[in-house]
């Protein structure tokens, strides 16, 4: 029983940082029918920016704030040079931009700061533990799983209550018509790369604190895991996209605790084999959203 | 000859040959003038070449995206080294390796055989998974499916250190690395079966109906196209040919470990197949030069030997990885379909020797107006979408010697009807049947292949297509399912469309009148027996629609086929219909020849939102 509690502290507190990646990626799947490749980038710019601003003396509480903001400009950065250019375009266009996106941006860091590894503190108190009745409770986890559910409750928020926020869901819905309503689709789609910048930013914190290094290919753990997430939500859904990242978060932390000794390597291609499977079966994800063509 | 042999065989070959000669001839001269590194740079690019044209026969006419291509490439090589390493060799490096392949002793050429199938039967079983999770153009399932087997395979082959050595030594033919072990005669055979194989797969009949459900999924499907077959198809002749290139790769390196096939290749062989045009056997090839020229010059000019004081920021190294995603973007944003886009050098003859013959052509026959009896019979269907009810128990016939018409006001549900036959509604009740057959759950293609086959309110044609293919690919995916039986003749239906002189347009080139008569004569070369036609005058003007009238007689008559059509023009129902249906907010509210129903008082309420007469 302490067992399974445990899992589930540990399961949401992965799954917190996955659930806030797929949430960007759904929020631009649902104004462009883009599926982000490149949404990982983000996290690689905040990585380097985070070991800049440490090289600069700056502490954690500030460069935090720091790397949200900067993942947000970066987002809106990235719309406006490469996917401003492929609205509308086939899918297969988009999807290999997102890709040309992702191996151009990783080349630059390659060629203008290392092919390898950069380390940075860090912070030391985040990983102490509570014990609670037998649950060690990490301090990390507790602090993943309190920032998502702030940041879930104010893009909500945004998402409900605000002008940008009801003209999103409604080009979500369907864009043409928000558009002849009088929504600008620039805006919206500048807004919604923002936004999703801006929730990569803080996840970008918190898988930093944890690996506490910047490389070329930081950002493609975090993209596929993101990816996948949002796929596991069936793309278009925002709350499915949350949930996505919560049960992939719970998949991994069961499986490592499960896997045979030797295997435990291997777990990331373990979960990448099990979603395949999952979309040769339910290609449309586990939460279905209703997406009629019209003909 | 026969024209078609010409056109689908002999002229393609042709065009290949050359292509293939000019390659090959350009290489040896640049291996010839310059020094031993220009030659492994020549024989490296001849390897590639054919990895990116086995990538181009499944991308290209599939258009799903796959990553997984160089994962298959490493399942071959791996199953190339183990076979052809010789067993002393084996001895050294992998001394437990299971299965007994350690003692294995082949040659290379029985190791390549051998390393292909393996990786074609696993192709198979991926291709099982991608056909059941939809796998169509641009389906992010399929990428990720296949992004999948690249990381599993790129997994595997560094953690099974008896099988593979694992990540750092990986498995090597000599102690001395970098040795070249062989001459280029194989290569050379190779890449000439592979740009065979590839540019003859694209006229093959499942090259063409791949090519159509690449274009449009659902147009496809509608005339009897299950894309499943011809992508199975696709992907195994695929996975051979990169298969093969792969194993050359190995031989050629002398060694092989986890990275030669990952990433890093994958972005390779993909920049290349689409900056010359994934939809292009030759442009494939354009691709793999212009990319091994521009990786080459980038490596030069980020090389110590070149010094220019104002472009050092640029000039380092890493440019070349920096020019290999900078092209897929660029090319990405600004030229999508690549250099070449789906052009191939045959072409170009045949559109020449096309515009010489201007032969008599032959009447058009007969309008024939007698029909097979028969019947379609939709009954109390009923369709809810949520809450709200757009078809509410309406009933049908059409029998296959009339033109029925359909309208009513916007709304009233007249497209979910016909969408509701054709499948790709489901219905919450009622029944559907062609003559004693019940159609009722039936996926698309199936009620297509039954014989009822449409048309689309807003223009599904395959854009990329010419105006004859578009027919071509339709007749072809009829004479598929009526066993051969049914040829309807493509030309006598381009004619009667009244699009002879566009033929060798692309449909997306064509004005709205012409691709409404395009995607009338596709349709009937789809072996119908009914033709379902929504809003087929859409967009036209009054004399447009009125040749319209004629058009779709003349069209069914050709292929003796029924007729129901979805209109709002008034004058053009009443001058086509035997009879009219009309439809109001999901119900029939009447029944006759046109002249009965628009003095129907009900008819002219819900049309003109006037009082309801005293007749209700």
């Amino acid at each position: 029983m302490t067992e399974l509690l445990q899992q589930v502290v540990d399961g949401f507190g992965r799954g917190g940082i996955y659930a806030l990646i797929a949430l960007g990626i759904a929020v631009i799947f649902g104004v462009m029918h883009l599926v982000n490749f490149a949404h990982g980038e983000l996290i690689t710019v905040s990585a380097y920016a985070a070991y800049g601003l440490f090289a600069a003396g700056w502490d954690w509480w500030l460069i935090a704030p720091a790397i949200v903001l900067i993942a947000g400009l970066t987002s809106v950065a990235i719309e406006f040079v490469a996917f401003r250019w492929v609205r509308g375009a086939p899918d297969f266009t988009m999807l290999m931009t997102s890709f040309g996106v992702h191996f151009l941006v990783q080349a630059a860091f390659v060629m203008y700061v290392s092919a390898n590894f950069r380390q940075f503190p860090r912070p030391g108190w985040i990983f102490q533990t509570w014990r609670v009745g037998g649950v060690s409770l990490e301090v990390f986890d507790l602090l993943v799983i309190l920032f998502t559910l702030l940041t879930l409750a104010a893009t909500y928020w945004v998402l409900q209550r605000t002008m940008f926020g009801m003209s999103l869901r409604a080009a979500a819905e369907d864009f043409d018509a928000a558009r002849l309503m009088g929504i600008r689709s620039d805006r919206i789609i500048r807004g919604a790369f923002a936004l999703s910048g801006l929730l990569a930013g803080v996840a970008a914190v918190f898988w930093l604190m944890r690996s506490g290094q910047a490389g070329p290919s930081a950002g493609l753990s975090p993209m596929l895991k993101g990816v996948l997430a949002a796929l596991i939500g069936g793309l278009g859904s925002l709350t499915g996209a949350v949930m996505g990242g919560v049960i992939l978060g719970m998949a991994e932390v069961l499986l490592i605790s499960r896997l045979p000794e030797g295997l435990v390597g291997l777990t990331d291609g373990i979960v990448f084999l099990l979603i395949a499977l999952l979309f040769v079966f339910r290609p449309q994800g586990l939460v279905t959203v209703r997406r009629a063509e019209r003909v | 000859m026969p024209r078609r042999v010409v056109d689908r065989l002999v002229l393609p070959l042709a065009g290949s040959l050359t292509t293939y000669l000019v390659l090959v001839g350009g290489g040896t001269v640049y291996a010839a003038i310059g020094n031993s590194a220009s030659d492994g740079l020549v024989t490296q690019m001849l390897i590639n070449a054919v990895v990116v044209l086995g990538m181009q026969i499944y991308i290209g006419n599939t258009g799903v995206l796959s990553f997984g291509h160089i994962g298959f490439g490493a399942i071959a090589g791996y199953a190339f080294a183990i076979c052809a390493i010789s067993p002393e060799r084996k001895a050294a490096q992998i001394p437990n390796a299971p299965f007994g392949l350690a003692e294995v002793d082949l040659t290379p050429l029985q190791s390549s055989l051998v390393a292909a199938l393996i990786a074609v039967v696993v192709a198979f079983v991926i291709g099982l998974g991608l056909a059941r999770s939809g796998a169509r153009s641009g389906a992010v399932a399929a990428t990720v499916i296949t992004l999948a087997l690249l990381f599993v395979v790129h997994e595997v082959a560094r953690n099974w250190i008896d099988l593979t050595r694992g990540g750092k030594a990986g498995l090597s033919f000599s102690p001395l690395s970098g040795v070249t072990l062989q001459g280029r005669g194989w290569i050379y055979l190779a890449l000439l079966l592979a740009l065979v194989a590839a540019r003859l797969f694209k006229e093959t009949r499942y090259g063409r109906l791949a090519q159509a459900a690449r274009e449009d999924d659902l147009a496809a499907r509608s005339m009897g196209v299950h894309p499943a077959l011809q992508q199975m198809i696709a992907l195994l002749l695929s996975v051979f040919v990169v298969s093969i290139g792969a194993t050359l790769r190995v031989f050629e390196l002398g060694s092989i470990n986890p990275r030669l096939f990952f990433f890093k290749y994958t972005l390779l062989t993909l920049t290349m197949l689409i900056v010359g045009g994934r939809n292009s056997v030759v442009g494939a090839l354009v691709g793999v030069v212009i990319i091994t020229t521009g990786s080459e010059l980038t490596r030069y000019l980020a090389g110590p030997s070149v010094d220019l004081p104002l472009l050092g920021w640029v000039l380092r190294s890493g440019l070349t990885d920096v020019f290999l995603g900078a092209s897929m973007l660029g090319f990405m944003i600004f030229r999508p379909n690549g250099v070449l886009g789906d052009w191939e050098p045959d072409h170009w003859i045949a559109r020449r020797s096309d515009r010489k013959s201007t032969e008599k052509q032959p009447e058009l026959p007969p309008v024939d107006d007698s029909r097979p009896d028969g019947f379609l019979r939709v009954t109390d269907v009923v369709v809810d979408f949520g809450g709200f009810r757009a078809l509410d128990g309406v009933s049908l016939t059409a029998s296959s010697n009339e033109v029925v018409g359909l309208i009513g006001p916007n709304g009233a549900g007249k497209t979910t009807l016909l969408n509701t036959i054709t499948s790709l509604v489901t219905p919450s009740a009622g029944s559907i049947r062609l003559d004693q057959d019940v159609l009722d759950g039936l996926p698309s293609h199936l009620i297509a292949r039954a014989g009822i086959v449409r048309t689309f309110q807003n223009l599904r044609l395959f854009p990329a297509l010419s105006v004859q293919e578009n027919i071509e690919v339709a007749r072809l995916a009829a004479a598929g399912h009526t066993g051969g039986r049914w040829q309807p003749d493509v030309e006598l239906l381009v004619r009667a469309s009244g699009l002879t002189e566009l033929r060798h347009r692309r449909a997306s080139e064509l004005d709205y009148g012409n691709a409404r008569r395009l995607e009338l004569a596709r349709a009937a070369a789809a072996a119908p027996r009914y033709l379902l036609l929504d809003e087929p005058t859409s967009g036209m003007g009054d004399l447009e629609s009125e040749q319209m009238i004629h058009r779709i007689r003349e069209v069914a008559g050709l292929v003796q086929a029924g007729v129901l059509v979805v209109d709002h023009d008034l004058n053009f129902i009443t001058g086509i219909c035997d009879r009219v249906y009309v439809l109001d907010q999901g119900k029939v509210i009447a029944v006759g020849t046109p002249d009965e129903v628009s003095q129907n008082l009900v008819v002219q309420a819900a049309y003109l939102g006037g009082p309801i007469g005293p007749s209700r």
